[in-house]
């Protein structure tokens, strides 16, 4: 089954498989740019002012079609939306009235010679009151797209131009920030990487209504690799609805009740929690000297000389009990089986950098003890690149096999999923074998072939289970679910 | 007192002494040695005639903030005043004197006053802040009037 040959069928860039989507990283640079396009091609339509055009597009949420639409269909109303007081000023060159012509609402000042600025409403106060005005609403509130006309009840906005001229170079600076942030938060098909220390954003077009078809799984420059759905940290194969079900069953310590009932019983004096771990039915409780019978709970006296048996074991109550704790005891364990693998996965993956720090040794090592050039032992860094892929790949398998529903198609699921598994297991062996110098080559080549396989096993994984998800293939356990 | 804080309530106090609304007051607290103290104001409100509010005159405080007018001041009846959208305490809950809503530097005390008076007979039911009145005045309309013109009457002025 081992084919080598694969290896050049996973590397090729640019052709998208089925568990792939297109998407873009933008920089903040990208991103001003973008914006800029948008608003140009606005401008080309109507013949407006850039910034007139950004604060249009921003109430539609930068979609511009929708915007064209709506401009065409009722002007008025886009503008008294964006809180545009007259399309005919021109925004892009802000002048600051030369001397005070009226009374500032703000301080009330009638001094003279101060200069004054007002919107299209022609609502004026001083330059002065308004960069405080300005300071306080993006500094404190964080307003930037939003900020209003001081004047009472004037739903005109504050344009950009203007709150360049007017406010503070530091208010400034942080008022394009939160531009930038409001442009990538309310634009539906970017997201911010979600690294810490990350300043880049990702364009992609899967709309949030394909998620149960599809992971959208995008790769940051930064090298974070997370999901464009939920911004969660790449879980494919698993879609982001079992992904939120399934982090929050494993937080909730729900199991570790069940498991409690499950393995524990009370005191029937003074409620200790106790676990049996062996010996015989008649208990002694640490905490309180009771007492007791294991099987039927009662106090021991009671059994008199029946020193190994309860009479009351075929009692038709205490076999209901036992019943009951056969269920719960199997659905637990059907819990743990899947559990215990998705989290040896996520154990290992914490272990990462410590893997390639060891790896790191190995392929100096390896350089040492034979005539491999620096570029030759490169393949030990690639190995371990994959087998990180295919942990985090596997992991995710567990948590989406719990939730589906057994049948022909979760039996060739978990089947992938074990021969995964299980060359992955392989793989990780081989790296941690010893080096001695005449086996190294021997050792490259097996790794080599095990590190294609392991990586085309997890491509037919993840493309399989994607087309299972766009075809509706999967069968869910909705007991599960709801 | 900031610089801006300092003259816009100077100012506020010299338009309201040339042009005030009939029936209504304003006037700056007085400190314990007897300055002026621009921050806290009194004021009174009266009823609107023909209205159940009519005759009385609702007194509250009003303390303006460093950071006004950039922020609101509060605005406080004092007896708290029986009203869908007074809390308890007696505070004002109006959007034109909420930071987060719709205060703007430009509005003055007198929009303040006369806002908060068309808000006495015409209650906002969408933003209740005591459950006394607004239960009345949603269930027993009728038991909500008698008890505004009780407070009416309790209210005017000697």
């Amino acid at each position: 089954m081992e084919n080598p040959g694969l290896f050049t069928a996973i590397h090729r860039p640019g052709d998208k498989s089925p568990s792939q989507v297109d998407f873009v990283v933008r920089t903040p640079a990208d991103l001003v740019r973008i914006q800029r396009q948008e608003a140009a091609e606005i401008c080309n339509v109507f013949g407006m002012s850039m910034a007139h055009a950004t604060m249009m597009l921003r109430t539609m949420r930068w979609n511009r079609e929708k915007l064209i639409e709506r401009y065409i269909d009722d002007a008025e109303r886009v503008l008294r939306d964006a809180g545009i007081a007259d399309i005919e000023t021109d925004a892009a060159r802000p002048t600051v009235l030369p001397l005070r012509h009226q009374l500032c609402e703000i301080c009330f000042s009638n001094e003279p010679n101060v200069p004054m600025y007002a919107l299209a409403c022609d609502h004026a106060f001083c330059v002065e009151c308004y960069n405080e005005y300005l300071s306080h609403k993006i500094q404190d509130e964080g307003l930037s797209a939003r900020i209003q006309c001081p004047g009472t009840r004037c739903p005109n906005v504050v344009d950009e131009p203007s709150v360049e001229m007017l406010a503070h170079p530091v208010d400034y600076v942080k008022f394009q920030r939160l531009l930038l942030r409001s442009f990538v938060d309310e634009n539906q098909v970017m997201k911010w990487c979600p690294a810490p220390g990350c300043e880049y954003a990702v364009e992609c077009h899967t709309p949030q209504s394909a998620l149960d078809s599809t992971v959208p799984t995008v790769k940051c420059r930064c090298g974070h690799e997370f999901c464009f759905g939920c911004g969660y940290a790449n879980h494919q194969p698993c879609i982001c609805n079992l992904t939120q079900l399934w982090l929050r069953k494993c937080m909730d310590d729900s199991e570790t009740s069940t498991w409690i009932s499950v393995n524990t019983k009370e005191c029937s004096r003074c409620r200790s929690i106790i676990e049996k771990n062996g010996g015989c039915n008649h208990m002694t409780c640490r905490k309180c000297s009771y007492e007791f019978c294991w099987v039927c709970m009662g106090p021991w006296a009671e059994h008199g000389r029946t020193w190994y048996h309860c009479n009351r074991y075929g009692e038709q109550s205490s076999q209901a009990a036992r019943d009951s704790q056969e269920k719960s005891r199997s659905s637990l364990k059907r819990y743990l089986h899947y559990y215990n693998r998705y989290a040896n996965h996520e154990q290992s993956a914490r272990l990462d950098h410590q893997l390639y720090l060891k790896t790191e040794k190995r392929m100096e090592s390896m350089q040492q003890k034979s005539d491999l050039s620096w570029i030759e032992v490169q393949f030990l860094r690639d190995a371990v690149d994959t087998l990180v892929e295919c942990r985090m790949t596997l992991k995710w398998t567990y948590a989406l096999a719990f939730y589906l529903e057994p049948g022909n198609l979760t039996t060739l699921f978990e089947d992938n999923q074990c021969d995964l598994e299980m060359a992955t297991e392989q793989l990780s062996g081989l790296l941690e074998r010893p080096l001695e110098r005449k086996s190294i080559p021997a050792l490259r080549q097996q790794i080599l072939d095990k590190t294609a396989y392991v990586a085309s096993r997890r491509q037919i994984l993840l493309d399989d289970t994607a087309e299972g998800l766009a075809d509706g293939r999967w069968r869910f356990n909705m007991s599960l679910i709801n | 007192m900031s610089g801006i804080c300092q003259t816009r309530l100077i100012e506020e106090r010299k338009q309201w002494r040339r042009d005030h609304p009939y029936g209504f007051f304003a006037r700056p607290t007085k400190t314990a040695d007897g300055t002026l103290d621009l921050m806290n104001w009194q004021a009174g409100i009266p009823g609107k005639t023909g209205t159940d509010w009519e005759h009385g005159i609702y007194k509250l405080t009003i303390s303006f903030p460093e950071e006004y007018p950039t922020k609101p001041p509060k605005c406080k009846f004092t007896p708290p005043l029986f009203h869908p959208n007074v809390y308890p305490t007696g505070t004002v809950c109006l959007s034109i004197v909420n930071a987060d809503e719709d205060w703007k530097p430009g509005i003055t005390l007198k929009q303040i006053l006369l806002g908060i008076q068309d808000l006495l007979d015409d209650p906002n039911p969408l933003s209740p802040a005591q459950a006394d009145a607004y239960n009345l005045f949603r269930k027993n309309r009728e038991m909500y009037q008698k008890r505004v013109r009780q407070q009416a009457k309790e209210n005017i002025p000697q």
